[in-house]
């Protein structure tokens, strides 16, 4: 049913149609065939994935500054990044924005989700505004916009200072600054949003109807059918949202002012490895980042599909 | 598609009170997502001094000089450069996602050879890897080849079918068409080439259109790539144009134009949003859906 | 299945060995700069850094050039200063340099260092370019070690802008010679009668510390390495972050935030350091009057001022070293170069240019007022010597300064990483 058990069981299960063709004869021209039609893949590949990907994990373990020939320095690059206090605040930083941002969003695309789900008056058109700021939400245009609205005096302070909570503009301040990028990625929750809805209506209603006959309220409803109904989607948006928000560059870019600062508050991982690969060329540092990212993607991917057995429900008979 | 014609949702708050309810939550969600959208618009009939402190949305003696301002360009450079540069690129983009992803695509879902399997986890592990691990050695190697400050790095990965998410959107799309037109079109002697060409990629027109309107509009917001390859700004793209409104260097950025330019920016991405948001949403809709 | 498997393993392999000896092969292949055509024509690249005011100025320059030297184009690229660098630098280790390009003395030693720079001696020798006519002492900043690695365009000194209205409102009249104390008593006087913040945060600017530690007998930088220690820092920033909580410097919150503006020209602060050209900036942005004061002193004498300067390099690469020679000694010799740039990139260094650029307007005729005025009191020194790695050690005294500022580290931590930070830049 989705991409992820797709995925998974892509490499193990023969398809219908697969078994179909396979006895056929004719299976040369098809390799050819196949080999010939994903070339530029194939090519992709080796030359813009795996090469780079051996490249990297060689210039993690050097000294490469772009202008000497890269020396072995065994596992320096590591031990210095565990001593840097600012590769220890990026962690940080990105850690809560992951943390805070990443469940906030995904619990508002499903509240809204969930919302637009009862009725169908109206809904093509709020699904298509609430997902406009997924399209736009990664321009430049945007964070301009952003660094604007969270400034002294603008609209989100005297919000705020309505409220009788007077904090100032946030973009200035090293305490508030990282909600600023929290909010942004927050009000690009459409995205999910049209992928929950998409799984709210495969959840069949013969299961409410029996409930509601069953004398259950809405609460039990969605706790007992639509979150386990829905829960591969849940999984496949907290997978990849998690992944994406990990990688946060531009928005933190240029809503900082090309610092990440003020105070490195808004000093995410792909920025400290932007400043130290491409501003102090500290091309054999940011490898060894650039690994221990990938590392700490793939240790997140692997715990959530080792999770998923616990709390995703696969309907029997799907394909 | 079908993820979009299954089962009904369920019906609940069927009272009237519930609809009101439902319409001012609903509103309530909308004013604050586009607050920010109509806010950049009123803002940029703004004179400079006003645009962050004044509230009103719309200034009662709204103004073009930011607009004017970008008619004369920035630096020499004609705002319309930047514009070319971010066609170029995007378009560019587009024909070459299409081309090879619907190769690949094509070659996963549609072809049975050795390694298929394996090659297609390897295309979606790629899905999910960081592109940062990537970054340094592709821009070394492109520096020696010297194409620091060309389009190719950008582009050479989308002729290369590295767009994993398109490719995968495609194989989903692809694998749903029915095995006996491929049947059919074997009786009648079309090889691979002519069942892909004029059987397959006509039917696959809805995740062409899909993919090619993502595309665009990830190429045309895409600011890393740009920002680490390109020098020159008469070959910037729109966004690190945009940049120039806001850089200074001795004297504060003219921040009317920035504004200005955000708008006249966004724009595209907005009418393209109007023109296919059919396309868009259901595309992503059955990314975590297959049908 | 097995074996059709394996043997996709070791193809994939031995494809993605080819790949990567593809790489290690690429490293081989260099870029050479420049270029030449069947005509005589050679085209060389100008990179500099700058914003649009800058980029106008310089595309007319380049007409003039290319009118009075038809066999040669010129090419231009620029980015932002932080921009510029970055780029400058992945560039420069490609083998691809631009031909040449704006310079200042923080990155002169650091590219001479990689062997970027050309000597221009020669080419002063050939004939390519003169070596005369430029004002006191400035073609110094372009040395090292004998050799002339950068051509001064323009000088510039370290001053202190100050907001004019706001002063005068509070009572305070700046003087030659006063003193830190009187300084900040000043700043004290400034926030209590108008509640506007005295300074903007003068802590965190590497080139005004390098003249505090100047005036008692130090500098920010040796040869070699930083020029004073742990103590003298902490003192430095313990001072600084005090008056920050007192409100005699603007809050660095409201500096971020005002950023990319100047908190001087936002009305958040009466008076900044900075390079007396830059002045002219504020009057662009601010609604009030910015005018020029001194530098406070220790002894009531020396301000610890010297001649910075802009400059011009080229590139040891290039194909054209004659050809771009010959733009260098135009751009700071014509008097019309001159007439068109004005101070844009500081007081015009060759007596040519700055004889011919009579300043029209208040704020240009008082920075040409104040460096003369610097001048003949006797107040300027020789520039201190900035090691390799300087620039990345400016950017982390202004970060970890920022840091302090905001109350997030400690500044016993500061001054450590701080520390930290420069001996690693010292050795990148």
């Amino acid at each position: 049913m989705t991409l992820v058990k797709d995925t998974v069981s892509a490499a193990r299960r023969p398809r219908p149609a697969a078994t179909a063709t396979a006895g056929r004869p004719g299976r040369r021209r098809d390799n050819l065939a196949g080999y010939l039609f994903m070339s530029p893949w194939i090519a992709g590949f080796l030359l813009l994935t795996a090469g780079p990907m051996v490249a990297s994990l060689y210039f993690a373990f050097t000294d490469y500054n772009l202008f000497n020939s890269p020396k072995w320095v065994g596992l320096d690059n590591f031990t210095r990044m565990f001593d840097d206090p600012r590769w220890q605040k990026s962690v940080e930083v990105t850690v809560r924005y992951v943390v805070i941002g990443t469940p906030l969003k995904l619990l508002l695309a499903l509240g809204v989700a969930l919302l637009l789900a009862q009725s169908r008056r109206g809904q093509a058109f709020y699904r298509a505004a609430f997902y406009a700021p997924s399209l736009i939400g990664a321009s430049v245009s945007v964070g301009f916009v952003w660094r604007s609205l969270f400034s002294d005096g603008a609209i989100v302070d005297r919000t705020q200072t309505f409220f009788g909570w007077h904090v100032g503009g946030w973009v200035g301040n090293a305490d508030w600054v990282l909600y600023c990028l929290v909010a942004l990625t927050v009000w690009q929750f459409g995205a999910p949003m049209v992928i929950f809805l998409a799984g709210l209506k495969q959840v069949p209603r013969e299961l409410y109807e029996a409930a509601e006959m069953d004398g259950a309220g809405p609460f039990r409803k969605f706790w007992n059918i639509t979150l386990p109904m829905i829960s591969p989607v849940l999984f496949f948006n907290v997978l990849l949202e998690t992944i994406h928000s990990f990688q946060i560059f531009g928005s933190a870019y240029v809503v900082s002012n090309t610092y990440c600062g003020p105070a490195d508050a808004t000093l995410v991982y792909t920025c400290y490895l932007y400043q130290q690969g491409f501003r102090n060329a500290q091309m054999g540092f940011a490898s060894a980042m650039a690994w221990m990212l990938l590392l700490a993607v793939a240790l997140v991917t692997a715990v959530l599909f080792w999770s998923q057995k616990k709390w995703v429900h696969y309907e029997e008979g799907a394909r | 598609m079908s993820a979009t014609t299954t089962t009904k949702p369920p019906v609940l708050g069927r009272r009237r009170t519930g609809s009101l309810a439902w319409h001012l939550g609903a509103l309530l969600v909308l004013a604050i997502i586009l607050y920010p959208v109509v806010w950049v618009v009123g803002a940029s009939f703004k004179p400079s001094k006003d645009i962050v402190n004044s509230l009103t949305l719309f200034p009662s003696h709204p103004i073009l000089a930011n607009f004017k301002g970008l008619a004369d360009g920035i630096a020499d450079i004609r705002v319309w450069t930047f514009f070319q540069n971010s066609l170029l690129y995007a378009g560019g983009a587009v024909v070459g996602v299409l081309v090879s992803c619907s190769l690949t695509a094509y070659a996963f879902a549609r072809i049975l050879f050795a390694g298929r399997n394996l090659l297609f986890s390897l295309m979606i592990g790629t899905l999910l890897l960081p592109y940062h691990v990537l970054l340094i050695p592709q821009y070394v190697m492109f520096q020696k080849l010297g194409l620091v400050n060309t389009y190719v790095p950008l582009l050479v990965g989308k002729y290369l079918a590295t767009e994993a998410f398109f490719v995968f959107l495609m194989v989903q799309f692809m694998r749903n068409l029915p095995r006996e037109l491929d049947e059919a079109a074997r009786l009648d002697g079309c090889g691979h080439l002519r069942t892909y060409w004029s059987i397959v990629l006509p039917l696959c027109r809805p995740a062409l259109i899909t993919s090619a309107i993502f595309t665009f509009i990830n190429a045309w917001n895409d600011f890393m790539g740009p920002l680490i390859y390109l020098n020159e700004p008469g070959k910037y793209t729109v966004s690190l144009g945009l940049m120039m409104f806001r850089d200074s260097d001795g004297v504060a950025a003219n921040y009317g134009g920035m504004i200005a330019m955000s708008l006249v920016a966004l724009l595209p991405v907005l009418l393209f949003f109007l023109a296919f948001q059919r396309y868009l949403i259901d595309g992503m809709a059955t990314s975590g859906l297959k049908g | 299945m097995g074996t059709s498997r394996n043997l996709e393993r070791r193809t994939l392999l031995k494809a993605a060995g080819a790949s990567a000896a593809a790489l290690g092969l690429a490293t081989t292949a260099g870029c050479g700069g420049g270029s030449g055509s069947g005509d005589g024509t050679v085209t060389i690249r100008y990179s500099w850094w700058g914003a649009e005011e800058r980029a106008k100025k310089i595309n007319q320059t380049i007409a003039l050039f290319e009118k009075k030297h038809p066999k040669i184009k010129v090419k231009t690229d620029f980015q932002t200063y932080q921009s510029f660098w970055e780029k400058f630098q992945t560039q420069a280790a490609g083998g691809n340099p631009p031909d040449v390009f704006q310079n200042a003395v923080t990155f002169l030693r650091k590219y001479d260092k990689r062997g970027i720079l050309l000597d221009l001696k020669s080419q002063a020798q050939a004939g390519n370019l003169s070596l005369d006519h430029f004002r006191a002492g400035v073609t110094k900043v372009g040395q090292v070690d004998g050799r002339q690695l950068g051509i001064p365009v323009g000088s510039n000194t370290m001053a202190l802008v100050i907001d004019k209205k706001v002063f005068r409102k509070a009572g305070v009249e700046p003087r030659p010679g006063w003193t830190w104390d009187e300084y900040f008593k000043s700043l004290k006087t400034v926030h209590d009668r108008t509640k506007v913040a005295g300074d903007t945060g003068y802590f965190t600017i590497m080139y005004l510390y390098d003249l505090y530690l100047r005036q008692n007998g130090k500098a920010f930088y040796t040869e070699d390495g930083l020029g004073f220690d742990k103590a003298d820092l902490t003192e430095w920033w313990t001072d600084g972050y005090n008056r920050v909580k007192a409100g005699i410097v603007t809050d660095p919150k409201v500096v971020q935030q005002d950023m990319p503006k100047s908190s001087l020209s936002a009305g958040h602060g009466a008076s900044e350091f900075t390079w007396d050209n830059f002045t002219v900036r504020y009057s662009a942005e601010g609604d009030s009057t910015y005018g020029l004061a001194p530098i406070p002193t220790t002894d009531g004498k020396h301000t610890g001022q010297y001649l910075a300067s802009l400059m011009l390099s080229a590139s040891a690469h290039t194909a054209h070293p004659r050809e771009v020679a010959q733009f260098i000694d135009f751009m700071v010799h014509d008097p019309e170069v001159g007439r068109i740039m004005g101070y844009d990139r500081g007081i015009l260094a060759s007596t040519e240019q700055y004889g011919a650029y009579r300043p029209a307007d208040a704020v240009n005729k008082e920075i040409a007022q104040y460096e003369e005025d610097t001048a003949k009191s006797g107040v300027l020194g020789t520039i201190t010597p900035h090691p390799s790695g300087a620039d990345t050690i400016e950017a982390a005294f202004l970060r970890i300064g920022g840091d302090l500022g905001q109350g997030k580290t400690k500044v016993a931590d500061a001054v450590k990483q701080f520390f930290t930070e420069s001996e690693a830049a010292f050795q990148g």
